[in-house]
């Protein structure tokens, strides 16, 4: 049998062979990177050196070709502005403590990854150039599962699969909830990330249950009951005492998390999953107003996701079996290819849980609402061999797809994706306005609305996903202007997203106001006066 | 019948080379996973379920398998000796160059 060549450069080496075999253009088409402002070559050599030592030559890349692994995106970034000039991946939060100190000895910024696989947002690719990745996603321990008050505790390396496979391989009757890339991403870097899943623990950060973190400076900061002498209840009360620090370490780079608790959800006795389906694009308006009052009384219990038929039909679909010109589709094409796939313009995903007399009574209340603004309801027994009600009932009850990332070949084989979250009030009345808007932007640059509305609790997530094709130069280029305009014409109108990829930190932050930035750049120094914890990130230097 | 455990547990690491751990204990790393597991908890989500190409029974040399986990060909995303270990991508990539093509798998 013949031996492959699996050292690291051997990998690296094969995969240049077959870019080159393929003709692979993107894959070449790399400006140079640069160091981060203010360290030498030979502070970046002593890094990577000391780093070698903590964790071990085979855990630390620190060349361009080794590197290669940490700088694939879908995001625009024509300049290649996002791209990390190394990799030092560790296996203990003693690890961490250490990496972080030699980082402040050298000033050799990093940038903290889990699993670095929120794809449409960066994945490891840093907001600012000169960067090596502290990716931790060796560290995958399961620290704690406690089935009596339904928790974990895990490291940040853990994917949902892991914790997915665990409950199942332990018998536990608890569920998880997952983002639309579960099996691949983590809990603790789609919380850290405020981002959002489909059961009624669809909120992360609101289940999230303490925390452990490296400081800056290598010191070690357990929040909230963590730090008491018997920290039995962590996982059980999230504030502790004092103000409330976990916050501070979402969507920043205050510290390192290397240990976050979360709640788990009870497995319900009865699961039933809806759609409703609606044909015209204006309809979404009544939709948000029928949904606002029964997510607010809980009678919906999740997090609910009403679909446009261009995302949906992206799943599966091509752009080019959809519409053949360069003009964006318009909504009748979309109209018409969601109807071949039992599809409507927009189809709005809910479902309920409890008892059966829980789930019959509930189901009364909701049928009368949608139906009274002309929706269709329908059910699992309506929708049988439906892929798209499938995946969106898998999501639903925590399971387990990667079948959105489809989209990515929505407009070519390149792949190109750039998530852009507008947060609006959940009123009917604010979707007119932002449905127009949205279009006319993506239009102007040549984009489809390929997009959903997600309501939480009171607020409305416009996502849009800005479907590019990345092989392309010219519309790279044209992503990254209309993602620009994007921030900034809803910006203007105190729409703001609520996370953004690392190409528009810094655009999303001035839409919060100078006084926020202030703040944040104060608590930044006074913890983190080296700055060598992912300056950039959210706008944070 | 311990001992006969023994034995067939030791019969079953000598055929696959390797000992692929059942499943993960709390408190410890993931264990080193078996090529299934791998393109069952990875790979398989894509690859089989129409988002990417059928990859399973098409002979694709392992070396190519290899170079298009590591850096992400196209719109696939790249997969880094911290998510899929060097051992685990060693092992995978020959057996998706020896594979069939399993039917259950939809694609395009």
């Amino acid at each position: 049998m013949s031996t492959l060549p699996i050292d690291r450069r051997g990998l690296l080496g094969a995969g240049v062979v077959v870019a080159a075999a393929l003709g692979l253009a993107a894959c070449e088409r790399k400006a140079p990177v640069s160091l981060a402002p203010g360290v030498s070559k030979a502070d970046f050599a002593g890094f990577i050196a000391a780093a070698k030592s903590i964790v071990g030559a085979e855990w630390v890349a620190g060349d361009a070709q080794s590197v290669k692994p940490w700088t694939k995106k879908y995001i625009p970034d024509p300049g290649n502005v996002h791209a990390p000039v190394g990799a030092v991946a560790p296996a203990s939060v003693e690890e961490v403590q250490e990496l972080v100190r030699i980082a402040n000895t050298y000033k050799q910024p990093l940038w903290p990854v889990s699993t670095g696989k929120n794809m449409g947002y960066g994945m490891t690719s840093t907001a600012a150039p000169g960067q090596i990745v502290l990716d931790l996603k060796r560290m995958n321990r399961i620290l704690s599962v406690d089935p009596e008050l339904c928790t974990a505790l895990v490291e940040p390396g853990v994917t949902y699969q892991q914790l997915k496979d665990y409950l199942v391989e332990n018998n536990l009757p608890l569920w998880i909830d997952v983002p639309t890339v579960g099996p691949i991403a983590s809990p603790v870097g789609n919380t850290l990330d405020r981002g959002v899943g489909y059961t009624p623990y669809g909120e992360h950060f609101m289940v999230q249950c303490g925390m452990e973190v490296v400081m800056p400076n290598g010191d070690l900061l357990k929040t909230g009951m963590g730090s008491t002498k018997n920290p039995s209840a962590w996982q059980a009360f999230k504030w502790g005492y004092g103000p409330y620090l976990d916050g501070i370490f979402t969507q920043s780079n205050f510290g390192v998390v290397t240990k976050m608790g979360m709640w788990l959800l009870p497995a319900p006795p009865v699961y039933k999953p809806f759609v409703v389906r609606h044909k015209k694009m204006e309809d979404v308006s009544r939709i948000v107003d029928a949904m606002r009052p029964l997510r607010i009384a809980n009678i919906i219990p999740n997090v609910v996701l009403m679909m446009g038929a261009g995302y949906q039909l992206g799943m599966f679909a091509r752009r080019a079996e959809v519409w053949d010109k360069p003009e964006p589709v318009p909504d009748e094409a979309f109209e018409a290819a969601a109807a071949k796939v039992g599809l409507g313009m927009w189809n709005t995903y809910f479902a309920l849980y409890g008892t059966e007399t829980m789930v019959a009574e509930s189901e009364k209340i909701v049928r009368a609402a949608f139906e009274a603004i002309g929706g269709e309801v329908l059910t699992e027994a309506d929708m049988v061999g439906n892929p798209y009600f499938h995946h969106h009932a898998t999501l639903m009850q925590g399971g387990l797809s990667l079948e959105e990332i489809g989209i990515v070949r929505w407009k070519g084989a390149g792949g190109g994706l750039a998530w852009f979250a507008p947060v609006a009030p959940a009123k009917g009345s604010e979707t007119v306005g932002q449905v127009a808007l949205a279009k006319e932007i993506l239009g102007r640059h040549g984009f489809d609305y390929t997009v959903a509305f997600a309501i939480g609790s009171r607020e409305l997530h416009h996502i849009i996903a800005l479907l590019y094709d990345k092989s392309d130069p010219a519309d790279e280029k044209r992503a990254a202007e209309c993602y620009h305009d994007l921030v900034t014409g809803f910006g203007d109108k105190g729409w703001a997203s609520y996370r953004t990829g690392v190409q528009a930190m810094d655009l999303v932050a001035q839409q919060y106001g100078e006084v926020n930035r202030a703040v944040n750049a104060a608590i930044k120094q006074a913890l983190d006066p080296n700055h060598i914890i992912a300056p950039g990130k959210s706008g944070i230097a | 019948m311990r001992r006969t455990v023994l034995i067939a547990a030791a019969l079953v690491m000598a055929g696959a080379g390797t000992a692929w751990a059942a499943g993960q204990q709390l408190g410890q790393p993931l264990a080193p996973r078996s090529p299934e597991k791998v393109y069952a908890s990875t790979c398989g989500y894509c690859h089989g379920t129409n988002v990417g190409p059928i990859i399973l029974g098409r002979h694709l040399p392992a070396v190519t398998v290899v170079g298009m986990v590591r850096e992400g060909r196209n719109a696939m995303p790249a997969f880094r000796p911290t998510e899929i270990s060097n051992g685990e991508l060693e092992a995978l990539s020959r057996w998706v160059e020896a594979s069939a093509a399993n039917p259950q798998e939809k694609g395009q």
